[in-house]
């Protein structure tokens, strides 16, 4: 065993850093008891709290870098302890001095480009609403009912692009009067900030906040739960409000105002993946069920984990843009979750859950056991 | 429960106090204590013996309390009813 | 058709009619709201079938008005209700079960009859979880905040029950501190520790799903090296915390009287008893959690205090007992009636009650035998007492537990029927048979049938004993003029009561005017200062001080001691004695205390924080080390106040000087109840605590760092792996609390009785909490343990509750199981002389015997098995009653 005094200066900076909740902690172990890491390696978020209480944080390790700010032990957590704040606080530090171990290389191009085109996908700014090319899709004006923020995934992603043509389908279906910003629409900043990068989240946020008030946003619908997240719970921070709805709530929103009308017969057992953001972080878990059992034949069974319990799909924190070695990857174990539940369909509502999904879909070769599916795109599919 | 504690004052407790009320039908008495549980149970015995008259007042069907729902109490470990 | 039982946590199921549980007081049915007629309005067969008429479901909630001059509120506690939350699995998994369901399954009443067998397949479970702080300790919704200080050695009780039932049982705790911090836990804790496959895991954990197939339980846990584990377990048993009642609420709004932030009541800790509103007082755990023992005390403390506020009306609405005349039956033929008891299903689910009746009435001198399921229910004893006088029994023989609980209770029995309550003889078929042989129950049968035998043959050579009535000085003794000495003498006197009060030092106050707040905010000076005052006003009470005591002599009613005051001799007669001597601090031997000057204990600190000593608040660096002398092998026990003191400290330090570094090295904290809330402020105020194991203590070394002279301390944390080393200025020990150095001799005076670690032990930590087992002498503060304060206060009412019980009679009766030394046959052998352990002998050398005080005389026997020439006979268990018994076999 080594002798070390504790480090007052990296302490102070950590608590600069915005973690001085590591206070609060009392070593019960329960954070690690439940963190999904677990499942797959070795990892302590007791042990970076408490090595971040004496200073003696390894700023240069990957664990700083591993938590996916999944919720889970925060939620759980006999203390208060805002494990995900001290996360952030260390990254940030890390930031600060620029130093990253090789798994978190690729967060760095993520956030170059974010800072050129706003969106992490090295993706052209121009191009943001390509995918809406030839469906009936108008930028927003003040006199419509509400803004449809894409955000990046979806307007780049070749596969998301489905989920957001599947979204401009149903609202066009129901008749409602939204628009979308195109070019002037930037990347929400939530996972940005979760990798420590404070101005770069700020520079996104402020951006966007001053695109809604000069196009007199009031009402925004959004796809992502990290969007929905950051613009309900961070973006207070600058002093604004706006009315916030995720689509799987605005869909049975829809549904039960009269305004959308489901057809036909989805004969299939589908699970649903409650995303962390949506979930543990908003507690939505109501009306993506509610919606999915409006759907006539669809049978609706849960996996082992479910709810507030529900596991994470490792993408939240910035970790999307991370390497996870393959057999450390959470979204494989949620899909052999979706495959023991005898569901065909494993339905979610994240862009970052599909991302992950969908691959490790190829990676378990699960292309005949199970489809991966938003859940605006089985709603679509009912019209 | 404590049969241990109480039988004879709480039996006698209960006859005497509140039979001879209800014979007499006066609701006159010095304390009244509210909850039959251990603590409540003890304080009307050291009452009574004390020379005043006590209502146990106990929403429950019995007095004893979650006492008497343990087995046996620590730190001796002997039986609790 | 039925119902879960509410008794039984609903485990097992009951009827809408139902007796609540079988020893309930009163001992009726009763008809619960899961009742279809009560419900739908539906059903009506149980009036018919009732032959006495019983029911009447025109019965409406009768409201009656009482009118009292004070109230207590005693309303307890509800075990928090693991399923409000998700996570703890509650209700949704078989195997998981809280610990109050365990209590029931481990019980002999329960639903299983004492067999601990999972919900799921009714199998007994081997491999037990318990998780610990469920609902407690816990800042999240749903969960409470404080700790609740009884669940870990419930908890150790539970594990421990459960290695005697199944020795084979694997029993793992997962918890974040164990909390023995009072009297004989520490102890009670090893023992369970030490049990083979017992494992206390320090990590809370998490369930994490049931296997639908086995049913059981997966748990997962966090280690420091091996990282997080899971584990399979047969059953999961949630150690509950403490919840206010609901009903506190409506309480509290028709009382009158202000709840804590808990929920609890909101007490002044100079009288934690007391209310906001005058007459209506408070005992047990709406204090806040507690456990037995104090919920005693302090029960024997309210009402102590409603003496004082209603003394001027004592007597006039209580009414005396009155017995029947003794009915002399010395010349008649013994005429024995006999009762078996079933003990529910205690006895009877092992010895066949029918056939000991039978055979009961076919023994000599048996004129009646019948059985009963509870013969110490109201009614049974009532049934005795009416058939005694119906058939004319003149001895009664009650086949049932053991004599030690329930003796008074028949001796009253057989009073009410017009006898001398020692013609009563209790054969003991349960412990000594049924709980004994619960697998050989032909042969239980039998060895109950050979106990009943000898029982009846010892009874019918009992004769009457005489117990007699003593009168009662109503002066009462107090040693000791500390907080505690002082609360009770002045409790003992506003109740009419002549107090004298004896103190040794100069001055009263004791170790309190060292102290000077408590976690709980009291002033504790000003608090003193107004008790002084008050014991100087008050007329009844006479403070000797400089004084010792010199010799104690006489018995319950009626001491004389003789104390040395200030260079005089004075002696006092008085009714009763309270031993309040108190504790004093250890003087540390270890980590360089009295070598280096900025090394303090606890409690030096809080006086060098008192008076302002800029070494200590400027100091930069401050290490406390908890554990200093207590919870080692010369001292097996914790000295409960430390972990609060240390809290206590360092909240007031980061006060006076935010800037300074405080670590707190401990081994588990301490902070029972409402102080987890101070605990968690102090963290809040970024102070540290890091824990050592006794096996690697921290290492303390003088050093020079920059030219100055530092205390380095160097102490492993467990989840770093590494070990820190910290430069203090300023060194703070938890000094044990040890026994005040007059407690051997005070206790040998008083014939005081001591517990292992030198305290004063109480006749019965539940039942009699403040009393000696030496009848008329009671005991109060840290003296009897370490405690707080306002656990002191709480203890000290207790006291003066209980010497009132005494001192409010005139007379007191003594029991007539005595013994008597024939002082025409003793030859003034003296050998039974140094054997009594209550001092009831003495030597008469005038007539060269030995006479026993029949007052002082417990009836242990000694004397009698010891004499020589058998002379010395103790009342009721002479030679030919013992031969005759053993004769029987
Ligand atoms: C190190 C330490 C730290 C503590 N910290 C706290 C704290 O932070 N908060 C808190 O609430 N409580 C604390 N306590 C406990 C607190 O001191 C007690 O609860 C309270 O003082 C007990 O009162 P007492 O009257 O029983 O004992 P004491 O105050 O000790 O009084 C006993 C009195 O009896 C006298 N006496 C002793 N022997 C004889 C004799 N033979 N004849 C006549 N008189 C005699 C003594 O001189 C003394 O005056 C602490 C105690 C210690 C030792
Ligand atoms: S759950 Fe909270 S208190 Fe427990 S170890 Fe983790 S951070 Fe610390
Ligand atoms: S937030 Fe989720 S990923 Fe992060 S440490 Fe907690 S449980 Fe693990
Ligand atoms: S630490 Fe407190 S709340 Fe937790 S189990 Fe022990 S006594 Fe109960
Ligand atoms: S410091 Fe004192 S109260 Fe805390 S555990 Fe040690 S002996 Fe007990
Ligand atoms: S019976 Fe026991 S208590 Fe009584 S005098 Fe003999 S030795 Fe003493």
């Amino acid at each position: 065993m080594e002798t070390i005094a504790p480090f007052i200066e990296v302490i102070d900076e950590i608590k600069e850093a915005g973690g001085e909740v590591f206070k609060m902690c009392f070593q019960c172990g329960l954070c690690d008891a439940v963190c999904p890491w677990n499942k797959v390696r070795n990892f302590s978020m007791r042990k970076l709290i408490r090595e971040a209480a004496f200073g003696l944080t390894e700023i240069e390790g990957e664990d700083i870098w591993r938590c996916t700010t999944c919720g889970t032990c925060p939620d759980q957590c006999p203390r208060g302890v805002k494990q995900i704040d001290i996360s952030v606080a260390l990254r940030r530090v890390a930031t600060e001095y620029e130093v990253f171990p090789a798994s978190v290389k690729s967060a760095r191009t993520a956030r170059a480009s974010l800072i050129s085109e706003g969106n992490p996908l090295q993706g052209d700014r121009k191009k943001r609403s390509d995918w809406a090319k030839g469906l009936s899709v108008k930028p927003f004006t003040e006199d419509m009912e509400a803004l449809y923020f894409v955000g990046c995934y979806l307007s780049y992603d070749p596969r998301m692009k489905k989920v957001a043509t599947a979204t401009a389908n149903i609202l066009n279906k129901a008749g409602v009067q939204f628009g979308i910003l195109g070019d002037k629409e930037s990347c929400c900043g939530e996972s940005i900030r979760k990798t420590g990068s404070e101005e770069v989240f700020k520079n996104l946020a402020k951006q966007n906040i001053k695109t809604f008030i000069d196009a007199g946003v009031k009402k925004i619908i959004v796809s992502s739960p990290h969007c929905f997240h950051t613009f309900k719970n961070e973006y207070p921070e600058f002093m604004v409000n706006f009315e916030v709805i995720h689509m799987s709530q605005y869909v049975l929103e829809l549904i039960n105002d009269g305004r959308l009308e489901l057809t036909g017969d989805y004969k299939e057992k589908v699970t649903f993946h409650d995303p962390c953001y949506l979930g543990r972080h908003n507690n939505v878990y109501d009306e993506p069920r509610d919606l999915l059992n409006k759907v006539s034949g669809l049978e609706l069974v849960e996996m082992e984990n479910f709810r507030s319990n529900s596991l994470c799909c490792g993408g939240g924190g910035g970790r999307i843009w991370m390497d996870t070695p393959q057999k450390e990857r959470f979204s494989d174990i949620r899909l052999e979750q979706a495959k023991e539940a005898g569901a065909k369909v494993l339905a979610t509502s994240c862009p970052y859950c599909i991302t992950n999904f969908e691959e490790s879909r190829l990676n378990l070769e699960y292309e005949d056991i199970l489809e991966v599916k938003d859940i605006t795109e089985i709603i679509s599919e009912m019209l | 429960m404590g049969n241990d504690v109480l039988p004879k004052e709480v039996v006698q407790q209960f006859s005497d106090t509140l039979i001879s009320n209800i014979a007499e039908n006066k609701n006159f008495g010095d304390v009244m204590v509210v909850g039959g549980g251990v603590s409540g149970i003890q304080a009307s015995l050291d009452l009574a013996t004390a020379g005043f008259k006590v209502y146990m007042v106990e929403k429950g069907p019995s007095i004893g309390g979650h006492m008497a729902q343990l087995d046996k109490t620590f730190p001796t470990n002997d039986c609790s009813m | 058709m039925e119902y879960p039982d509410k008794f039984n946590q609903g485990i097992s199921q009951n009827k809408a009619v139902h007796v609540y549980f079988s020893q309930a007081i009163p001992l009726v049915s009763y008809i619960d709201d899961s009742c279809l007629r009560l419900k739908e309005d539906k059903c009506d067969i149980c009036s018919g079938v009732c032959k006495t008429g019983a029911i009447d479901f025109r019965q409406t909630p009768l409201k009656t008005d009482i009118n009292v001059g004070a109230i207590i509120l005693s309303s307890g506690i509800t075990p928090f209700d693991p399923s409000v939350k998700e996570e703890y699995g509650y209700t949704k998994i078989d195997n998981v079960v809280t610990s109050m369901d365990y209590e029931r399954l481990l019980s002999s009443t329960g639903p299983f009859e004492g067999e601990v067998k999972r919900i799921s397949d009714k199998t007994n479970p081997k491999k037990i979880a318990w998780i610990q702080c469920v609902g407690s300790r816990r800042v999240t919704k749903g969960d409470n905040s404080y700790c609740s200080g009884v669940c870990c050695t419930y908890t150790q009780k539970q594990v421990i029950l459960t290695k005697t039932h199944y020795e084979d049982a694997e029993c793992t705790i997962f918890h974040n501190d164990i909390r023995s911090f009072g009297k004989d836990f520490e102890r009670f804790f090893q023992r369970a520790e030490q049990l083979p496959g017992v494992e206390f895991i320090r990590s809370y954990a998490s369930i994490e799903r049931e296997i639908p197939e086995s049913g059981n339980v997966i748990v997962r846990y966090a280690t420091a090296d091996d990282g997080v584990k899971r584990e399979e377990f047969d059953m999961v048993v949630l150690s509950v915390g403490l919840n206010p009642p609901e009903a506190y609420k409506e309480i509290s709004q028709k009382f009158g009287i202000e709840l804590n932030s808990h929920g609890f009541s909101k007490s002044d800790s100079s009288n934690p008893i007391k209310t906001n509103r005058p007459g209506i007082f408070v005992s047990g755990a709406f204090q806040g959690p507690t456990d037995i023992p104090e919920s005693v005390f302090s029960a024997s403390g309210a009402s102590s205090q409603i003496g004082e506020l209603l003394d001027y009306r004592r007597g006039k609405l209580a009414k005396e007992r009155v017995y029947p005349v003794e009915r002399d039956v010395t010349g008649e033929e013994p005429k024995i009636g006999v009762f078996v008891c079933h003990c529910g299903a205690n006895i009877s689910s092992v010895v066949n009650v029918p056939s000991t009746v039978e055979y009961a009435l076919t023994l000599p001198n048996v004129v009646y035998a019948t059985e009963q399921i509870f013969s110490c229910a109201t009614n049974s004893a009532r049934e005795i007492t009416d058939l005694a006088i119906e058939k004319g029994f003149n001895r009664v023989v009650i086949a049932a537990c053991s004599p030690r609980t329930l003796e008074p209770l028949f001796q009253d029995t057989l009073r009410e029927a017009g006898l001398n309550q020692y013609y009563l003889d209790m054969a003991n078929i349960r412990e000594h048979c049924s709980w004994v042989h619960a697998k050989q129950k032909d042969e239980a049968t039998k060895k109950a049938h050979d106990i009943v035998r000898m029982s009846v043959a010892r009874a019918s050579r009992l004769e009457p004993l005489q117990e007699f009535d003593l009168s009662v000085n109503k002066t009462a003794l107090v040693v000791g003029g500390g907080v505690a000495g002082m609360t009770c003498a002045l409790s003992i006197a506003k109740q009419g009561h002549e107090v004298q009060l004896v103190e040794k030092a100069k001055d009263l106050g004791g170790m309190s005017r060292r102290l000077h707040t408590t976690l709980e905010g009291l002033d504790v000076q000003a608090h003193l200062d107004n008790l002084i005052q008050m014991v100087y006003q008050n007329p009844r009470i006479h403070v000797s001080h400089e004084s010792t005591i010199k010799h104690v002599d006489g018995y319950i009613g009626n001491f004389t001691t003789t104390i040395e005051t200030e260079g005089r001799t004075k002696e006092i007669k008085h009714g009763a004695s309270v031993l309040a001597i108190g504790a004093q601090e250890y003087k540390p031997s270890e980590y360089l205390y009295g070598t280096n000057e900025s090394v303090f204990t606890h409690m030096e600190l809080g006086e060098e924080i008192a008076r302002e000593n800029d070494v200590v608040l400027d100091a930069e660096v401050l290490v406390m080390i908890q554990c200093v002398g207590s919870r080692n092998e010369e001292r097996n026990y914790c000295s409960r106040v430390c972990c609060g003191h240390a809290v206590k400290n360092a909240i007031k330090l980061k006060k006076l000087n935010p800037e300074m570094r405080i670590y707190v090295l401990f081994r588990d904290v301490r902070t029972y109840g409402f102080r987890e809330d101070s605990y968690r402020e102090a963290m809040e105020m970024g102070v540290q605590f890091i824990r050592y194991t006794p096996e690697d203590p921290p290492v303390v070394e003088e050093t020079k760092e920059g030219g100055k002279v530092v205390i380095r301390v160097i102490v492993s944390d467990p989840i770093l792996g590494q070990r820190l080393e910290l430069d203090a200025d300023v060194l703070s020990l938890a000094a044990a609390v040890i026994p005040a150095s007059t407690t051997p001799e005070i206790a040998r005076m008083f014939k005081a009785a001591l517990s292992v670690d030198e305290f004063f032990k109480e006749a019965h930590v539940k039942l009699k909490p403040v009393e000696f087992a030496t009848d008329g002498v009671f005991l109060c503060g840290t003296a009897h343990y370490p405690k707080h304060i306002p656990e002191t206060i709480n203890q000290s009412y207790g006291a003066a509750g209980r010497a009132l019980t005494l001192l409010s009679q005139d007379t007191v009766t003594t029991s007539g199981t005595v013994a008597r030394i024939n002082y025409k046959t003793c030859v003034g052998c003296q050998t039974c002389l140094p054997l009594c352990p209550y001092g009831a002998i003495s030597y008469n050398s005038k007539k060269k015997v030995c006479v026993v005080n029949q007052i002082l005389c417990k009836g242990c026997g000694n004397c009698a098995s010891a004499c020589p020439c058998h002379c010395a006979n103790l009342l009721g268990y002479k030679p030919e009653q013992i031969l005759t018994q053993i004769g029987a076999i």
